[in-house]
């Protein structure tokens, strides 16, 4: 792809390192800020992916009629503006209030602790707003970027040992929303934080000591993991295969905090069989989903035509936001599929391009964070509607359902806008 | 990739290839999924999608020759309960629901508690879903139900065969069984036209299992049976039933069989067994009682089978009804050599005509005319008159009767089958060989359906009357009319079967059952046959009273015990049928016959 690796960026770019250098970028002026121009491939590919959300949200609730469709035309009108808002904004603001802005966002999540809090089939995780039903992992999610991108841009890390007192700040600062998430339960939300962490402390230049002792944990954590679910398939085995009957009983014996639920998720994903033999409990949404995007074949069965979304098949409750590219793989096939994961990768790759644009270390962390929190949405949703991943209720940026997560997704990429519209002012 | 200076360019390089692998990962996996194996797994899904339900036809009726039901299906509900969507608050329900239901409440509240059955084969362990509470709900009982609240409890729609008219030919109709097969009689002789065609329906099903109907594929409607009318009239079975009973009571016999039929078609207006069973309750008697013993039971005809040597001597023209005979002798010469002759029943009788040998039921007399026909004549006439034959009416479960072939024959046979001994015959048998008579010397198939309709009304088949066989000539079988109009008179073996007026022509039979090889002294099966009026036969009626008891302690004779059944039955069906005695003019011959007597 064309980058614009030109003499004068680069003179821009060295410039930004002197600025890091100093100590963090300087305050922004934004009326005195270059009009750099936009970046257009971006909202052009979330403008199509929207659009196909919105066309494949009117798919999923065609056979039982439903207006979601015409509410994200209004959540996409709203984020729209929110993106255009964020992307005049100068991006140094964020670095200014971060500190607000992490603490309104922990606030909210407490909230759903509160009265306002609503419980749907046993999660906390909606705030029950008068506008809208807010889900607070959002806001949290973008809120710990911008924190931890500031502490970052400010800080400079090197060795283990010297950025010790940046690490605990860093991970004092994300682990409070994640374990609130954690509670909700959310384990899709809170594992999204994991990596979004990783990459950009790796992007600022940590110790390879520390990624290799993470790796390593990594490692133990997936092989505890793993002979605990292999324990459980056992415990399975003994009562007969039935998952839903004896469900909740596993979790008292073992010390790994799970629930039996999300073990049957991740069973259910490496061996359906045993988790539900006859294919109608606890595996259902799995099967279902694979069979739709299998159905589909390489070109789909049309729009408004798949009988496994339009039949119920794909339960209808999560068809239009978590399995939306189910549908979409079942009406459009392959052709669809790779339509979709590619305009996400274009959108990827943009959006790293811009970050090797970005002014300061601030922006360039900015944008990675918002690369990799998308790319994990992509990747576990889309990996979890065809196999690859365990259940878990992470939406398709810009083509699921949903207000806080539209909202959400234009902030993130409203941030890379700013980015790279402030990219030539300097203070 | 260029990367700014302020951060490592591999690691930049790093994170980029990271992210792209994971899109080649997905890539990869749709490939596999959509494009290698999609057709596989399509086609899988397809299968899981499609149902095909059976619509069941509804079954025929069976009606009587006026159109009385006399078997019917009708819809009702068989309600179950599911009891994992039992609902804490429904508990407080069950009560009501019960009360609809006349059953116990403890008892519907144990039905619906939560269990699990474990499957034989497999060991695998599951929650019941369905516990059936009642068979047969009616619709209103049903919606009351319903409008109790508690969604657990619902039911299905299914067919039941019942049978309105009850214990009435119950034999010759016969009855589903619970597994829905047609179990004997006309139902299961008919159940070809009677269960008509299921159709089917192919759906696709939603992921609750609920049909799609904008998605029906194919439907083939099924067809209803088509309905069976007999020619049973349920009135007249309803006398010949009772009738059964009332000999029952009185004589506490083995059995008793009843058969009524219009002798110039064949068909049967009534045929009562006793002990019978009730279809709609089958299984709540002995499985005998199930036997259609009219054509499942043999035994000794004894006198009413006179008629065929008397018949048969008249069609050779070896005699006339006043061709004496000597019925003193105790042996008489035939084909060179002297047969013992039985002996008489009711005292000596001298030398007498042929008409009185039929009226007086001479032994002596009957095995004369046997000899005089000759061993392979006789045998003959016997099976002209439909002996030793299955009539194929009925279907299956006859048996043929016994009739001995002339290799068989002792040196005695030619002077014993005569009078109706060394011979078995079904009731039916002896009923339709007494109908020949009646019916100018032709032997008729017993006719049992007449048609059968579709819904409309519209005969799709008719079963024509059908004669099997000319037995003898009709001057014979008329001579042999008049002559049995004697038995039922003053003068005669039955003259408590007559009916003044009304020409009973009839014939008595008592023979002794045959037990450990010998005749029985105290075993009887007691018999009349006859028919009226006889110069016009328009209803033959049999009374067969197998080993009957008469209070006294003395011999059921069928004159004795038959006749008189045979009377009330005649009575009360020209009542019923509004019949008029024939006009004298008619029947010249008859009044030649009353003045020689």
């Amino acid at each position: 792809m064309p980058l614009h690796g030109t003499g004068e960026v680069s003179a821009q770019r060295l410039d930004g390192r002197e600025v890091i250098a100093r100590g963090g970028p300087v305050s922004a002026n934004p009326s005195a800020a270059f009009r750099a121009g936009w970046d257009w491939i971006g909202p052009a590919c979330m403008a199509i992916l929207a659009g196909i959300g919105v066309l494949f949200i009117y798919s999923a609730q065609h056979f039982t009629g439903g207006d979601f469709w015409m509410k994200q035309l209004l959540w996409i009108a709203i984020g729209g503006t929110v993106y255009v808002a964020i992307a005049y904004t100068d991006y140094h603001f964020f670095y200014r209030y971060a500190h607000i802005i992490y603490i309104v966002s922990i606030v909210l999540l407490l909230a759903l602790w509160s009265p306002l809090g609503i419980v749907r089939e046993g999660s906390r995780r909606w705030l029950n707003t008068p506008f809208m039903s807010l889900q607070p992992s959002e806001p949290a999610k973008i809120a710990a970027l911008v924190m931890v991108s500031t502490v970052l841009s400010r800080e400079r890390l090197g060795t283990v040992r010297e950025s010790l007192f940046a690490l605990s700040q860093i991970g004092a600062l994300v682990a409070v929303p994640i374990v609130l998430i954690f509670l909700q339960p959310d384990l899709g939300s809170a594992m999204v934080f994991c990596p979004m962490i990783f990459s950009l402390l790796f992007l600022s230049r940590l110790s390879r000591r520390f990624f290799i002792v993470v790796l390593g944990a990594f490692l133990c954590v997936l092989s505890i993991i793993g002979t605990d679910i292999w324990r459980y398939h056992e415990f399975l085995k003994d009562r007969g295969y039935n998952a839903h009957e004896v469900l909740g009983e596993y979790q008292k014996t073992s010390w790994v905090p799970l629930h039996d639920y999300q073990r049957n998720r991740i069973l259910g994903m490496i061996s359906p069989e045993s988790v539900d033999p006859r294919g109608i409990g606890v595996s259902w949404n799995y099967r279902q989903s694979l069979s739709a995007v299998a159905t589909g074949g390489p070109f789909g069965k049309g729009w408004t035509r798949g009988e496994q979304a339009q039949l119920g098949y794909l339960p209808r409750s999560v068809a239009h936001n978590d399995f939306i590219f189910a549908v979409t793989a079942e009406e459009t096939g392959f052709v669809g599929t790779s339509l979709v994961v590619g305009i996400f990768l274009v959108l990827l790759i943009n959006n790293l391009r811009l970050a090797s644009l970005a002014r300061d270390r601030f922006g360039l962390l900015l944008i990675s964070g918002v690369s990799v929190i998308l790319m994990m949405h992509v990747f576990v949703n889309a990996g979890m509607t065809i196999g690859l991943m365990p259940i878990t209720g992470v939406p398709l940026p810009f083509v699921s359902y949903g207000g806080s997560f539209i909202l959400s997704c234009c902030t993130l990429q409203g941030l890379v806008q700013s980015v790279y519209r402030h990219r030539r002012s300097f203070a | 990739m260029m990367s700014p200076a302020f951060i490592s360019r591999w690691r930049f390089a790093l994170v980029f290839s990271a992210i792209t692998l994971g899109y080649c990962g997905i890539m990869a996996r749709l490939y596999l999924l959509q494009v290698v194996r999609g057709p596989e797994i399509a086609a899988m899904a397809e299968h899981s999608r499609e149902r095909i339900d059976v619509l069941r036809a509804r079954r025929g009726n069976i009606t009587d020759r006026s159109g009385n039901l006399m078997a019917a299906t009708s819809p009702v509900i068989e309600l179950g309960v599911d009891p994992e969507k039992m609902r804490p608050e429904d508990e407080a329900k069950l009560p009501a629901v019960a009360k609809i239901l006349g059953m116990d409440a403890d008892e519907l509240s144990r039905l619906c508690q939560p269990g699990t059955i474990t499957s034989k084969e497999t060991g695998e362990v599951r929650k019941i879903r369905w516990r059936k509470i009642a068979d047969a709900v009616s619709d209103s009982n049903y919606d009351k139900i319903r409008a109790a609240g508690v969604p657990a409890i619902y039911g299905n729609r299914k067919y039941v065969r019942n049978y309105p008219s009850g214990m009435a030919a119950s034999h010759l109709i016969g009855f589903m069984n619970k597994e829905e097969a047609a179990v004997m009689g006309v139902e299961g002789q008919f159940d070809y036209y009677l269960r008509g065609q299921d159709g089917w329906r192919e759906t696709e099903i939603d992921a609750r299992r609920k049909e799609m109907v904008q998605f029906e594929k194919r439907e083939i409607a099924p067809r209803d049976g088509m309905n069976v009318e007999l020619t049973i009239d349920l009135a007249i079975q309803d006398m010949a039933d009772r009738q059964a009973a009332k000999l029952a009571d009185t004589y506490h016999p083995e059995s008793v069989v009843i058969i009524v039929s219009d002798p110039k078609t064949g068909d049967i207006l009534a045929l009562s067994n006793w002990p019978s069973f009730d279809p709609n309750n089958y299984g709540s008697v002995p499985v005998e009682n199930l036997r259609n013993r009219a054509i499942t039971d043999v035994y000794e005809p004894g006198s009413t089978f006179k008629i065929v040597a008397v018949a048969g001597a008249l069609d050779e023209h070896l005699v006339t009804p006043n061709t004496l005979v000597d019925c003193s002798a105790s042996a008489a010469s035939y084909r060179g050599r002297m047969v013992n002759l039985p002996g008489e029943s009711h005292g000596p009788l001298g030398t007498i005509p042929v008409s009185s040998v039929v009226s007086l039921s001479s032994n002596k007399g009957a095995a004369q005319l046997g000899m005089k026909i000759g061993e392979e004549n006789f045998l003959d006439y016997v099976y002209k008159f439909g002996f030793g034959k299955r009539t194929d009416a009925f279907g299956p479960g006859e048996v043929l009767g016994i009739v001995h072939p002339l290799d068989k024959w002792d040196g005695l046979t030619i002077s014993r089958m005569p009078m109706g001994q060394a011979v078995c015959v079904t009731a039916v048998q002896m009923h339709y060989a007494m109908s020949t008579v009646a019916s100018g010397g032709v032997l008729l198939s017993p006719r049992i359906v007449r048609r059968v309709y579709d819904a409309a009304g519209n005969t799709v088949f008719s079963f024509p009357a059908k004669a099997r066989d000319r037995a003898v000539s009709s001057e014979a079988a008329e001579k042999l009319r008049i002559m049995l109009e004697g038995v039922a008179s003053k003068g005669g073996t039955a003259p408590k079967a007559e009916i003044p007026g009304f020409e009973v022509a009839g014939k008595t039979g008592t023979s002794q059952k045959v037990e450990n090889g010998h005749y029985s002294h105290t075993k009887h099966v007691a018999t009349f046959t006859g028919f009226f009026p006889a110069s016009d036969p328009k209803i033959a009626v049999t009374v067969v009273v197998n080993d009957g008891k008469r209070p006294d302690g003395g011999i059921c004779y069928g004159g004795t015990v038959a006749a008189p059944a045979f009377k009330e039955i005649a009575t009360q069906i020209i009542q019923y049928m509004a019949m008029e005695p024939p006009k004298p003019s008619g029947s010249g011959m008859i009044a030649e016959n009353r003045t020689s007597r």
